[in-house]
C-alpha cells in the first residue's frame, strides 16, 4: 500500500449522505426531539452541528457554547455564531467560569498547577451542562470527536467524548477538514489549528508532537495493519516517532471502551453480553 | 412446469426483534408484488428479524417449519406465490443450535430451506459466534422450475453456486444483509456468478441501518448474459419486478458453453491445494 495523502480522499458526497442519514435514522428511531451539542468553534464541533442541522432540521438542534475566562477566544465564538446562523440553529452562551471556579475552590486537592487535572475539569463540566440541556429537551447529545483524536486517546474520559452518537468519530481530522469545506463550512474554520481549549494556548498538534497531515497517514497505516517501519520508511520519518504513535493508540484502548471488570458471572456487561447497541 | 414467470425483489427495511411487525411487511409486500403478477417474491437475509441480533438471536431463532413459516406457508397459499424470507432457524433436533436460513415456501406450502454455508466473522461480522454452518448446498424443484438458495457471504465462494447450478437450478437466488462498504463486491459478484453459471441470479439486499450499519439495497435480478433485468433503488425500500425467461438461458450457453467447457478435474486440484494453504 502506497502511504500519499490520496488514501484519505473520500467521495465527500457519499460521506455526506451516510451522516446525514445516520443522524436523522437514529434521532428519529430514537424518538428524540432534537440534537444538543457543546459547540467550541473549532472545526469538529462546527462539522457535528452543520450535519445536524442539515439531517434533522435545524430547528431541533441546540448549540451550546461553553466559553470561561482563561480560553476565551473571540475568533472561536464568531465562528461558532456564523456556524449556527448559515445551518439555522439556535445556540445559547454560558460563561462556565463561576462553575469552575467552585470546583477549584472545594476540591481539597486541588492543584492549580497541575494544568491536565485542571483541563479535565473544564472538559467534563461541559459534558454536565450539554447533558443538562439534552435532558431538560428530551434531545440526543452529539459528539464531535474525530479518528484522530479518539486513535490518540487525545480527549478527556468521560468529558469531550460523551456523547449519544458521534457521526465523525470514523474520519481522520484531515478528512473532517476536507468534509467540512464540502459542505460549506468556510476555510477559515477548516484550517484553523484545533485545540481542545482546556488551558490557555493549547494547541492539537504540539501537544501530540505532529502535524495531523502526518499523524493521519500514520494512523491509516496502522488501521491497515501496516507495519511500523513501512509507515516510517514511505512518510520518511523516523521509526521512533511511529513507534510512539503505536504505543499510544495501542495504550489508550481503555479510554474507548467500557470500564474493565473481572469475569464472574454468566455474562458480563462490557465482555460477553452481546446486545445491539440499541434496538431501534 | 413455467419456462417464463415474474419475480419480486422486496427490499424491505426490518425492525429488529419484530417478527410481527417484519412479518406484517412481508404479507403487505407480496399482496403488492402478486397484483403485479409476481408469482416468486424474495426477502432478504434474517428479514423477518433484523440482522444486527447479537444476543437477541438465541431469543429469536425458531424451527423450520415453525411459527413464522407457517404464518408465511399460508400467505403462499392465499396469494399463489412463491416466497423467499431469511431467519435464524433453531434446530429441531438439538433444539440448541442456530443456523442463518433461507426458506422457500410456495402455493402448497413449505418446499425447502437452505442452512448458510459460509458465515462471515470478521470485520464488523460475527456470524460464526451465533451460527453453525450449513454442510449442504440447496436446489428445489418447484412449478417454476428448479431454484437455488444461496445467502450473502456465500457469493464470494463461486462453488456454491456452482453447486446448485449443477444440481439443475436455473434460477439461483442470494438473500443478503450487505453493509455499504461492501457494496462493490457485491454488484461484481452477483454479475459474475449469474454469467460463470449462465443462470438468472436474484440478488435481494436489506435497506436501512441496524447498529450503525447501513445497508445498501440495490437488488437486482441478472439474467444469464449479466444483463441487469430488474433493479430497486440504493438505501430506500423498494418493491421491484423482472421477468425471469429461461429461453434466454440457452442461447447463452450456446454463446459462452461455461457449463459444456468445465473441467471436473480441476475440482480434485482446488480440494488439494485448498487443503495446503
Amino acid at each position: 500500500m502506497e502511504l500519499t495523502s490520496s488514501v484519505l480522499d473520500l467521495n465527500w458526497s457519499e460521506v455526506e449522505t451516510k451522516i446525514r442519514y445516520f443522524i436523522k435514522d437514529y434521532v428519529e428511531k430514537s424518538g428524540a426531539e432534537g440534537i444538543v451539542l457543546g459547540l467550541s468553534g473549532g472545526i469538529d464541533s462546527c462539522t457535528a452541528a452543520a450535519f445536524s442541522a442539515l439531517a434533522i432540521d435545524g430547528e431541533k438542534v441546540f448549540g451550546l457554547l461553553l466559553p470561561e475566562q482563561e480560553t476565551y477566544n473571540t475568533q472561536d465564538i464568531d465562528h461558532a455564531k456564523f456556524v449556527a446562523e448559515k445551518f439555522g440553529f439556535k445556540t445559547q452562551m454560558i460563561d462556565i467560569t463561576p462553575t469552575l471556579r467552585l470546583f477549584y475552590n472545594t476540591i481539597p486537592v486541588f492543584e492549580i498547577a497541575d494544568k491536565i487535572c485542571k483541563g479535565n475539569v473544564k472538559a467534563r463540566t461541559r459534558m454536565i451542562y450539554i447533558y443538562y440541556y439534552a435532558n431538560r429537551l428530551n434531545s440526543l447529545v452529539c459528539g464531535s470527536s474525530d479518528k484522530s483524536e479518539v486513535m490518540m486517546g487525545y480527549f478527556t474520559k468521560w468529558g469531550d467524548i460523551a456523547a449519544d452518537i458521534s457521526p465523525i468519530m470514523d474520519l481522520f481530522k484531515t478528512q473532517v477538514r476536507k468534509l467540512a469545506r464540502h459542505i460549506g463550512l468556510p476555510k477559515e474554520i477548516a484550517t484553523k489549528p484545533a485545540s481542545p481549549m482546556l488551558w490557555p494556548g493549547q494547541l492539537a498538534e504540539e501537544e501530540l508532537g505532529i502535524k495531523y497531515e502526518t499523524l493521519d497517514l500514520i494512523l491509516y497505516g496502522l488501521e491497515h495493519f501496516m507495519e511500523p517501519e513501512e509507515i516510517a520508511k514511505q512518510l520518511g520519518l523516523k521509526r521512533e516517532l511511529v513507534d510512539k504513535m503505536k504505543r499510544r493508540w495501542l495504550y489508550l484502548e481503555h479510554k474507548r471502551g467500557m470500564p474493565l471488570t473481572t469475569k464472574i458471572e454468566y455474562r458480563t456487561v462490557g465482555a460477553d453480553f452481546r446486545l445491539p447497541h440499541t434496538f431501534y | 412446469m413455467k419456462e417464463k414467470f415474474k419475480v419480486a425483489l422486496a427490499q424491505i427495511t426490518c425492525k429488529r426483534g419484530d417478527k410481527k411487525g417484519n412479518i406484517r411487511k412481508i404479507e403487505d409486500n407480496v399482496v403488492r408484488a402478486r397484483k403485479q403478477g409476481a408469482e416468486l417474491v424474495i426477502f432478504p437475509e434474517l428479514s423477518v428479524t433484523g440482522y444486527v441480533l447479537r444476543d437477541q438471536i438465541y431469543e429469536l431463532a425458531e424451527t423450520i417449519p415453525g411459527q413464522s413459516t407457517d404464518i408465511l406457508e399460508k400467505l403462499a397459499g392465499k396469494t399463489g406465490t412463491h416466497i423467499v424470507f431469511g431467519l435464524p432457524e433453531l434446530s429441531d433436533k438439538t433444539q440448541a443450535t442456530i443456523y442463518n436460513a433461507a426458506v422457500l415456501v410456495g402455493p402448497d406450502g413449505f418446499i425447502g430451506k437452505y442452512r448458510k454455508m459460509y458465515l462471515p466473522t470478521h470485520s464488523v461480522f460475527e456470524e460464526k459466534r451465533y451460527f453453525r454452518p450449513g454442510y449442504q448446498t440447496a436446489v428445489f424443484e418447484t412449478e417454476l422450475g428448479k431454484i437455488g438458495l444461496i445467502i450473502c457471504y456465500d457469493i464470494f465462494f463461486p462453488e456454491v453456486s456452482r453447486l446448485t447450478r449443477l444440481k439443475g437450478a436455473r434460477l439461483i437466488i442470494c438473500i443478503s444483509a450487505s453493509p455499504v462498504t461492501r457494496r462493490t463486491f457485491f454488484e461484481t459478484l452477483t454479475t459474475a456468478r449469474a454469467i460463470e453459471n449462465t443462470a438468472f441470479l436474484a440478488y435481494v439486499n436489506l435497506v436501512g441501518i441496524e447498529n450503525g450499519l447501513q445497508f445498501w439495497g440495490g437488488s437486482r435480478l441478472i439474467g444469464p448474459n449479466g444483463k441487469v433485468v430488474a433493479k430497486t433503488k440504493y438505501d430506500k425500500e423498494d418493491l421491484m419486478i423482472g421477468e425471469v425467461d429461461y429461453s434466454d438461458i440457452k442461447p447463452i450457453e450456446t454463446f459462452v458453453p461455461i457449463l459444456k467447457d468445465l473441467r471436473p478435474e480441476l475440482f480434485d486440484k482446488l480440494k488439494e491445494n485448498a487443503e495446503k494453504l
